[in-house]
């Protein structure tokens, strides 16, 4: 499916390119002879594309930003995919490469895997003790739902109905809450992502923006029930390294709260809205290319024409993600007041005690030279030895914890990627999901009696397989197989499990003694 | 006694004295002559040295990178419970424990919890002041969250440091009434009459610091209820009865109310009897007062009187008094449960006759509180039940 994207592109004219990139001005000029589909089948397929452009600075540098950030936000979703941007201006050549291999993903379906490495979508630095966040982001995968198609579109050949399957992250995923405020509100951006089917990117062009839908996110959002005011942001500066989102937003508390800034604290919500074919691919790959026009165009009536289930299924996904930050937020304040608690009265007790001896043994035990830094490495000590077993929300640095009967269990559940494939960086995020793997299964089947929102969705399609892989094993077959677990994704599974676990301990009332 | 007031005739006091004598032989047969086991109060010194080896124990931990974990004895299981005739509801010597883990999302809490409390118990022990369990409540009320998890966690505290409450200068604040034929110094000097005659004195709060008692008393009567303690004092039964002491814990008693009853037994031997309602919550408090709680079995030899008789209100008594249907109360499913859960315990084995009133109670279906008496005439309970009963050996 991959290679059909490539395909796709290869036979695209200069037309369909412009539906594809609508900023974009460039002219294709040429594709060379070693870029025949025949060698698209190999695992390995180089393939090249000349475009012409104007050599107006401003121009060439609105088409090469645009173009860069179209193939940034594919090898998001197709992280298989190398892209050697050069650019030759006046004899000077420049080159930029655009690829995440070997990048932690998330496998959808149909060959699309969502890269998870964070410092993709947000930047890093400004997040301060990096120490603090995981690197990735936690997806967590709504509910596929069919798009109705508009009336006034009734005679459109789609080729087969649409859906629209959302997923949504925090980010960056805390590892340390010690210093936030742990509150839902602390989400201080929301950026929405547009892919449409294969993982092509939906660029909306300037005349007929396809986000005009999402201008006020309250349409498929409720907020008001975080206390949450979400209000669009001019932030598409495309200049830089991140992958730019369709939209922007403001997060900001209705609660007369102070605004968070988002520089200094505050998480992002990311929101990938995909649509793709509910029944597989097209025949003709170039009907990918006319579907894609379409949605470029029509995508904000479609979604409005589905109003109800998309929002259902929108609201799910970010209810899922926000819940298991107010949790997780709610859980480590209760841990870190303890902390606090136990440490004050320690401090208290060393630094009251008349025992000379006694207090010479404490404070030599923990190599402090008077009461003050001991209370400092008191602390510090108590946040080592008791905060791993706290730390649900990421799995990623846990695996030496697995028992080896979780492992075995987990094994159960691989049949499908290539043997010697250890996947060390496949990434984990689904609540859901992995509850599903206890029953040794990784599918991603939704069942109308096991959807939260089922009763409110009635046209919801088999959904799509997801799984967790590394970016860098071979390309499946054209047919959507159901992808599967490796052994270290299910390492962080079944600790993904073992976490959620500790979590409804930590957060269901202890029994009284 | 110069104090003592007029009573019945010294024949009225023949059986009781009988009982007392057969105690006393009771005891000597069992041991000798009795011992008063009470518990040695710790020193402060041994109070603050054993919270300094708890504190330094953790620090240890934390330095060798090993989250440090309180182990408690499991207070709440049976299994950790033996049962003695002589003693009552003991804890095993080697009893299972629980963890208080610092790591556990379950227990971090509690951990911190125990953590505070035994700070705060070392500066009350350092300044010598005390505090009650109330005001140590206070201190903190949102962080403790409510009473009985501090009450809990004191208790995990005295068991841990195998001191009693006294030791680790925690008191509660007496809600028990005493009256009748006592007299003695508290702590601080200050002497106490009790036999005042309509009004009761409150138990002290230091029940360790009291001397020189002096009593008369033929018998002590516990008195479930503090309205029917009241009724009595105003028939002026201890005038009546005299000489004889009466105390009331008001419900479920509190530690003081054990401890002076403890004390009183154990100095005088004077045979106690307990009146309390005919239901199953009735019986459990006498059965605290009698073999002491589960809870606090690990201090049992303070605070148990297994010399306690249930005089009334007996089940039996109700059918034999014609006491009418209309004045009884059904059992509720929550009795029910709790008569079950009575009749299983382990020192019920051994009192065949509670076994009998119990299962007369089980099989009618029906409880009656003490005031159920006054159908047959107001002051029945003081002039006719009680006097009957503690003349001709009404006990069980």
């Amino acid at each position: 499916l991959i290679q059909t994207a490539y395909s796709t592109l290869l036979h695209s004219s200069h037309t369909e390119i412009q539906s594809v990139l609508p900023r974009f001005s460039a002219k294709l000029s040429g594709i060379p002879e070693d870029s025949s589909c025949s060698q698209l089948m190999s695992a390995v397929t180089p393939f090249q594309m000349i475009f012409e452009v104007d050599e107006k600075p401003r121009t060439l540098m609105t088409d090469c930003l645009v173009i860069k950030h179209f193939l940034h936000k594919i090898t998001m979703v197709h992280p298989k995919i190398r892209f050697n941007f050069s650019l030759k201006v006046n004899g000077i050549l420049s080159k930029e490469i655009f690829g995440v291999e070997n990048e932690p993903t998330l496998n959808l379906w149909n060959g699309i895997a969502l890269v998870v490495n964070s410092q993709h979508y947000v930047s890093r630095p400004k997040f301060g003790t990096t120490e603090s966040y995981c690197s990735r982001i936690h997806p967590v995968l709504g509910h596929p739902v069919t798009l109705s198609i508009p009336d006034d579109m009734i005679g459109v050949d789609l080729s087969g109905e649409l859906t629209l399957t959302p997923a949504a992250a925090l980010c960056p995923t805390l590892k340390d809450f010690s210093n936030q405020l742990n509150r839902i509100s602390s989400v201080s951006q929301l950026y929405i992502f547009l892919y449409g089917p294969l993982g092509l990117p939906l660029m909306s062009s300037p005349e007929q923006p396809i986000t005009t839908v999402f201008k006020d996110t309250s349409y498929f959002i409720d907020w008001k029930k975080y206390h949450l005011h979400v209000v669009p942001t001019l932030d598409l500066n495309l200049d830089r390294d991140l992958v730019l989102p369709d939209m922007s937003y403001q997060v900001e508390s209705s609660e007369g709260a102070q605004s968070q800034n988002a520089d200094t604290q505050g998480h992002t919500l990311l929101l990938f809205l995909f649509v793709d074919f509910h029944s597989g691919f097209p025949a003709q790959q170039m009907e990918v290319l006319r579907v894609h026009t379409l949605l470029t165009t029509h995508l904000g009536s479609i979604l409005a024409e589905s109003h109800s289930v998309v929002q259902d299924a929108i609201q799910f996904t970010v209810d899922q993600v926000l819940e298991q930050h107010h949790q997780a937020a709610k859980a480590h304040q209760k841990l870190q007041a303890s902390l606090w608690v136990a440490v004050n009265s320690i401090v208290s007790v060393v630094t009251g005690s008349t025992c000379s001896s006694f207090r010479a043994v404490c404070l030599q035990a923990l190599q402090a030279a008077d009461t003050q830094e001991f209370g400092t490495k008191l602390h510090k000590a108590f946040q080592e030895t008791t905060q791993h077993p706290f730390l649900y929300h990421c799995s990623c640095e846990m695996k030496q914890y697995l028992t080896p009967e979780k492992k075995d269990s987990a094994q159960s559940t691989e049949d499908a990627y290539e043997e010697g494939n250890p996947a060390p960086r496949a990434e984990t995020c689904w609540p859901e999901e992995n509850k599903r793997l206890k029953s040794g299964r990784l599918h991603r089947v939704v069942e109308t009696t096991h959807a939260p929102h089922s009763s409110r969705a009635p046209r919801r399609p088999e959904p799509p397989t997801a799984s967790l892989s590394p970016s860098g094993e071979k390309a499946h077959s054209k047919a959507p197989a159901p992808s599967r677990a490796s052994p270290g994704n299910r390492l962080q599974d079944a600790l993904w499990l073992q976490e959620v676990s500790n979590l409804s301990e930590w957060l269901s009332p202890s029994p009284r003694p | 006694m110069a104090f003592a007031p007029m009573g019945p005739e010294a024949s009225f006091f023949e059986v009781l004295d009988r009982h007392r004598t057969s105690l006393l032989a009771d005891l000597r047969s069992a041991g000798g002559e009795p011992a008063t086991r009470e518990t040695r109060l710790a020193s402060s010194s041994e109070v603050l040295a054993s919270i300094e080896n708890i504190i330094q124990d953790i620090i240890t931990s934390l330095a060798r990178n090993e989250a440090p974990a309180f182990t408690i004895d499991n207070r709440s299981s049976w299994e950790n419970i033996k049962f003695d005739d002589s003693v009552g509801l003991q804890m095993v010597p080697h009893c299972i424990t629980r963890k208080v883990k610092s790591d556990s999302p379950k227990s971090i809490q509690k951990f911190a919890l125990i953590l505070k409390i035994l700070s705060m118990i070392y500066k009350l022990v350092q300044s010598n002041t005390y505090a009650t369990k109330r005001d140590i409540y206070y201190t903190d009320s949102q962080l403790f969250g409510n009473q009985t998890i501090v009450d809990n966690i004191i208790s995990d505290i005295s068991c841990m440091l195998k001191v009693p409450r006294r030791s680790l200068h925690i008191i509660s604040t007496s809600k028990g009434l005493i009256a009748g034929n006592l007299r003695y110094i508290e702590e601080d000097g200050t002497k106490v009459n009790c036999t005042g005659g309509a009004t009761a004195v409150a138990v002290p709060s230091n029940i360790q610091g009291i001397r020189n008692l002096i009593t008369d008393a033929k018998f002590l009567l516990i008195v479930e209820k503090d309205a029917t303690f009241q009724r009595l004092l105003d028939d002026n039964f201890c005038k009546k009865m005299s000489p004889c002491i009466m105390v009331t814990g008001k419900g479920v008693p509190d530690l003081n109310t054990r401890l002076l009853v403890k004390k009183l037994w154990d100095t005088f031997r004077t045979p106690v009897f307990t009146l309390v309602d005919a239901d199953p919550y009735g019986i459990e408090i006498m059965c605290i007062y009698k073999y002491g709680s589960m809870s606090m079995s690990f201090e049992a030899h303070n605070l148990t009187v297994p010399a306690i008789r249930w005089l009334g209100l007996l089940p039996s008594d109700l059918k034999r008094l014609n006491i009418p249907k209309d004045s009884l109360i059904p059992l509720t499913k929550r009795d029910q449960m709790k008569l079950d859960s009575i009749l299983q315990r382990p020192y019920v084995t051994c009192q065949p006759f509670w076994r009998k009133e119990m299962e007369i109670m089980a099989d009618s279906k029906m409880k009656a509180e003490i005031q159920a008496l006054t159908f047959l005439s107001s002051d029945y309970l003081s002039r006719v039940y009680l006097p009957n009963k503690l003349r001709f050996g009404g006990w069980i």
